[in-house]
């Protein structure tokens, strides 16, 4: 019996080990390279508009996670090459032509992300 | 185990139908207009026709049951929501129980001790897990408001503040959506875990559960998973709420899954053990007065009887009393 429980300790200790090693990125973690500025092409967005539609909220929670773990470092390539710093302002650098990009769809569906209890919204500024 | 898989599966089927009919053979109309609009007209024709056939039923006596002292001398305590004596003392008592299932908060289990001893406690977790499922089923169904108003109601709005208060996902994580798929578990697990419950439980008991269990998750996962274009949804519902019959936008699959699920419920309500919700407005035992000391209640369909008094009975016999020389009363 005794012999029982150790083994299923080991075996936790493992999968904690594992986790924890998951958690950290570590296995994921490549060079990453030094990062030269690319502007930003501001003709096409990141991905297609119907998947921005749906998802942005998505790539946005990404790319904050990214950010706050890797700062300036923190850069998302698309499919056809070009680099985009991951940031709000890199969204904003483009979409701010229209100061209620944001608010319409979202004033119409009702939805109050918390996206400006932070960052400044752009129907804040002058 | 045939009357749980059943239902089960019948879930399964059901939201595969809009799934198939929706992604391979574009009937985004039918489940998408047709079919919700024949389920609300049969939701709410169905609960009236049940609600008129309840109400039109005669309740002659006050059948209340009373766990608490009754309206009597001014001296003695009167519990008024126990023993209500007045219309609105029993409309008080109606709503504790609608709102807080007062009487399943006195539940008891009996348990067979080695003696024999049979012992008797409280037993508080289906009070808890009704509450937890009904409540967080209204909640949600208020919320769902932001799709049929342009401008929700400030109370809709307060209770979807407060309803995404941890803010711990991107489209923020709703608390009761936790709570009502961990309360409908509870639920099912109650109906299996004991020998007894497994007995009286009936398909028709874990059919409602599975199906609202199908409609939450189909609507997280919207929400969390797989997300859907919000704003044709929106677009669908405003025109359903103003009775249109345009055609919906290009919408996903998951949300045909959802509504037509929904519509599954309302169509399944009136004709089912979920008329418990107006039901329980009108059961005689809760709702009336127990006054029948203070007031002579008559049965309406008693025969009218007809009594003949002694005076009448003395105006016919008079003289033949007085003959006889019997007293009588009138000269």
């Amino acid at each position: 019996m005794m012999h029982k429980n150790t083994l299923i300790g080991l075996v936790i200790v493992a999968m904690l080990a594992a986790a924890a090693y998951l958690a950290t990125g570590a296995e994921t973690r490549d060079a990453s390279p030094a990062a030269d500025s690319g502007t930003a092409d501001s003709t096409v967005c990141i991905y297609p508009k119907e998947y921005m539609q749906t998802h942005h909220m998505q790539v946005l929670a990404d790319w904050k996670e990214h950010a706050a773990h890797e700062g300036p470092d923190a850069f998302m390539k698309t499919p056809d090459g070009r680099r985009f710093q991951k940031d709000l302002a890199t969204c904003l650098g483009c979409h701010d032509n229209n100061r209620f990009f944001c608010f319409s769809c979202h004033n119409y569906a009702n939805v109050k992300p918390n996206c400006w209890n932070c960052h400044i919204s752009p129907q804040d500024l002058p | 185990m045939k009357k749980v898989f059943m239902p089960l599966v019948m879930v399964a089927v059901l939201s595969c139908i809009p799934y198939v009919g929706v992604a391979y053979f574009g009937m985004g109309y039918l489940f998408g207009v047709i079919i919700p609009y024949l389920a609300v007209l049969l939701f709410v024709a169905g609960f009236a026709w049940r609600m008129y056939d309840w109400l039109s039923r005669p309740v002659p006596f006050c059948i209340t049951t009373t766990c608490g002292q009754e309206k009597s001398l001014d001296w003695i305590k009167h519990q008024k929501l126990e023993s209500p004596a007045t219309k609105w003392q029993a409309a008080l008592r109606v709503m504790m129980e609608v709102l807080f299932f007062r009487s399943l908060f006195r539940n008891t289990k009996a348990e067979l001790h080695t003696g024999p001893q049979l012992a008797y406690a409280s037993s508080k977790w289906l009070w808890m897990g009704g509450l937890a499922f009904h409540w967080s089923l209204l909640l949600i169904g208020l919320r769902h408001a932001r799709f049929f108003f342009i401008e929700p109601p400030l109370v809709v709005q307060l209770i979807e503040r407060t309803d995404r208060f941890f803010e711990l996902t991107l489209p923020a994580f709703y608390m009761t959506d936790a709570i009502v798929l961990a309360a409908i578990t509870y639920l099912v697990a109650r109906r299996l875990r004991d020998a007894k419950m497994r007995i009286i439980s009936l398909q028709t008991d874990f059919f409602p559960l599975f199906l609202i269990g199908g409609i939450v998750l189909a609507g997280m996962s919207m929400r969390y998973v797989a997300k859907v274009d919000v704003l044709a949804i929106k677009a669908l519902m405003m025109n359903l709420a103003a009775f249109s019959f345009d055609a919906p936008g290009s919408i996903s699959p998951l949300f045909y899954i959802h509504l037509f699920l929904a519509s599954v419920l309302a169509v399944y309500f009136p004709f089912s053990k979920l008329m418990h919700a107006g039901a329980i407005f009108l059961s005689p035992t809760r709702n009336l007065a127990n006054n029948s000391r203070e007031k002579r209640h008559v049965n309406p369909w008693n025969k009218k009887i007809k009594f003949r008094t002694y005076s009448e009975y003395e105006d016919d016999y008079r003289e033949k009393m007085k003959k006889a020389g019997l007293p009588v009363e009138k000269d």
